[in-house]
């Protein structure tokens, strides 16, 4: 769903894959194009830490339910591969990737450190721009993971935060960029529609990114665990 | 979300009830009964009129204990039938009597106690060896009812039970020992009084403490063995369950699709809905009354899927109750995706974003979009519909194209009269 691939990344993106089926790892691998490159693959928590620690790649494509580690899944591998960095010192990042529509489990893996959040029926096109987003540091949102930050951070019913830094609420500019990534709107059109770069709307991203990984705002918790609409 | 119910989703035992065999082989039933199910058992097996059995049981004891004697033999020798496998014939004696167990068992306890009181009065009078056969009778009572707790599925019963089944056994254990100890204390100090208590008290108090200290390791393996096996057969039931999910609808859908690999629409459609129905069964919980508005939007959307096998990303933030606005709104977002998976192109979106005094939702496809002046009528009167149902409830309706698509977007505002408290109690997330 993210367009305009950037060439940041000249060298190809290094990838490991963690998803216990192995029929999911072959079907990922045939769909990616020669700008990444599978370093490594692992199918449970233990193996996934080992191999990341081994290969350091870019980017981490981390299934959410994974056997394994303390049963928590994919953020057992985030925490089991916190400080490892990649060759050139960036920290190595994780995008969450699931079938699973229980807001918990995504929410859980993205509060433990990934930058994005994407549905497996994703196709190929927009998982590579996905991944290569991710690997330039900034976050993907799905159209769902926007809508349940709109509806956590009260930004529905009209809450809105009066200094950018406050963490328990979205700014105005914020919850636009996520109403329109909620609509369906591509990065690119939502920076065409609200008359900002496409840097802009990713920061933006990225800022409601940090705000949902730091938030203590209950309701994040109360309504994920309660609602199960992600 | 709509799980049909099927006969395979009906809470079943794991175990065969085994009906029929039951009319012939001597068992001793769980229901019905009230001491060990020896007599009804017997009587089941045979054919009688279980008080007829019970009758020749009860003189059978005066005859030197010998119905005792049978009765225990009986106990230890008749399985016991499987837990909470329906009775085959129903018995005289449940009919007008609920099956109240602890009363039942308390009934029956007391009973026991106050004729052993009575013929231990006869004791001073009559001395036919009663001072022997009473205790010893009285121990066997309370072994019968203390021991009737491991029965192989009354234990299973007894540890899952209910509050309720498990005080009924907590009560038939007390009972059983308080039974068995007076027992052996009469036995034990034959006509020597209280003072003799204490000499034979003491010791086998002792005996009993060493015993217990060896049996410990023993019992609480054999406790851990039945929590374990308890977890098994708990474990197995939810495997059952989840498999006679499966087989229901994910074998059958897959079956389905092998038949159709021809329609590639139709194999997306069956995808689709299946692992919606999937995704309901596993994740979604209760969510909310099926007014509310989210729920109609879901259903709606849903709906749109299974008609024309497209997907829709469908989005819902915020809920609040069905009112005429929000039953009007929702018509026009179902025109409005028909119009999406009709004439765009997918990937469609939808998000209906419900807050406090507006509800607004927006349809976009990524189609070429459409010039308006060259749709035809009926499509023109489609959308006039969208808009003439939106307008009529005080709301707007407007069609964008964009570089890659079109948007419908709907708007509804909420007025403070219609508006109804959006902190509904089973809805949350709005505030």
């Amino acid at each position: 769903m993210m367009s305009e691939p950037k060439s940041l990344h000249p060298a190809p993106i290094r990838l490991v894959l963690v998803d216990d089926h192995r029929m999911f790892r072959s079907g990922v691998k045939a769909e990616l194009d020669e700008s990444m490159v599978i370093v490594g693959e692992a199918p449970d928590v233990d193996s996934a830490i080992v191999v990341v620690a081994e290969t350091r790649p870019d980017v981490v494509l981390l299934d959410v339910h994974l056997p394994g580690g303390n049963g928590n899944g994919g953020s057992d591998v985030i925490s089991g591969s916190h400080g490892v960095t990649t060759e050139s010192g960036e920290p190595v990042r994780f995008l969450a990737l699931s079938v699973s529509d229980a807001a918990e489990d995504v929410i859980a893996v993205i509060r433990a450190g990934a930058r994005g959040y994407v549905t497996k029926t994703i196709n190929g096109n927009d998982l590579t721009d996905a991944i290569r987003r991710v690997a330039d540091g900034d976050a993907v949102f799905s159209p769902r993971l926007a809508g349940f930050v709109l509806d956590a951070f009260g930004a529905a019913a009209g809450e809105v935060a009066l200094v950018d830094e406050e963490l328990d609420r979205l700014s105005t500019r914020e919850r636009e960029v996520m109403r329109l990534i909620a609509r369906g709107y591509q990065y690119k059109e939502v920076a065409k529609e609200l008359f900002i770069s496409i840097k802009t709307v990713e920061t933006h991203v990225s800022s409601v990114l940090r705000k949902l990984q730091l938030s203590s705002r209950h309701e994040l918790t109360a309504w994920a665990v309660g609602r199960h609409l992600l | 979300m709509d799980l049909v119910p099927t006969p395979y989703e009906l809470p079943k035992s794991p175990i065969d009830p085994g009906r029929g065999r039951a009319v012939y082989r001597l068992e001793r039933p769980v229901q019905g009964r009230y001491v060990g199910g020896v007599c009804a058992g017997l009587a089941e097996h045979l054919g009688v009129n279980v008080r007829h059995v019970r009758l020749a049981f009860l003189l059978a004891c005066f005859a030197g204990g010998a119905g005792v004697a049978a009765y225990l033999i009986l106990w230890a020798l008749t399985p016991q039938s499987l837990g909470g496998a329906p009775v085959p014939r129903p018995r005289p004696m449940d009919e007008g009597q609920p099956a109240n167990e602890p009363l039942r068992n308390l009934v029956v306890g007391v009973g026991l106690l106050l004729v052993g009181g009575g013929l231990f009065a006869q004791l001073h009078g009559v001395n036919l060896r009663l001072g022997v056969l009473i205790p010893l009778v009285t121990v066997a009572g309370g072994a019968v009812l203390a021991w009737s707790q491991l029965d192989d599925a009354e234990r299973g019963r007894w540890l899952v039970g209910g509050s309720e089944g498990r005080r009924a056994g907590l009560l038939r254990l007390v009972i059983g020992i308080a039974l068995a100890l007076i027992g052996v204390v009469v036995l034990a100090t034959q006509g020597r009084g209280l003072a003799g208590l204490w000499d034979v008290g003491i010791p086998a108090v002792a005996v009993l403490a060493g015993a217990a200290l060896i049996a410990a390791p023993w019992g609480v393996r054999l406790w851990n063995d039945l929590r374990a096996e308890q977890a098994q057969r708990i474990r197995e039931t939810e495997r059952a369950d989840i498999a006679a999910h499966l087989h229901d609808s994910v074998l059958q859908t897959l079956a389905l699709i092998q038949r159709k690999a021809a329609d590639p629409a139709e194999v997306t459609r069956l995808a689709r809905a299946q692992e919606r129905e999937l995704r309901g069964w596993l994740y979604a919980g209760p969510r909310g009354s099926r007014s509310s508005l989210a729920s109609a939007v879901t259903e709606v959307a849903h709906e749109v899927e299974d008609v024309h096998g497209i997907p829709i990303e469908l989005v819902v933030t915020g809920d609040r109750p069905l009112d005429a606005g929000g039953t009007a709104l929702v018509r026009a977002l179902r025109e409005a995706l028909l119009n999406a998976v009709c004439h765009g192109s997918v990937p469609v979106s939808a998000y209906v974003e419900v807050g406090s005094d507006l509800v607004e939702a927006f349809v976009r496809d990524h189609g070429p979009g459409f010039d308006m002046s060259a749709v035809p009528a009926d499509r023109l009167g489609v959308r006039e519909s969208i808009l003439g149902r939106m307008s009529r409830q005080g709301g707007s309706a407007a069609v964008r194209r964009l570089e890659r698509g079109t948007e419908v977007s709907l708007s509804l505002p909420l007025t403070t009269a219609e508006s109804q408290p959006v902190a509904q109690p089973d809805t949350e997330g709005t505030q």
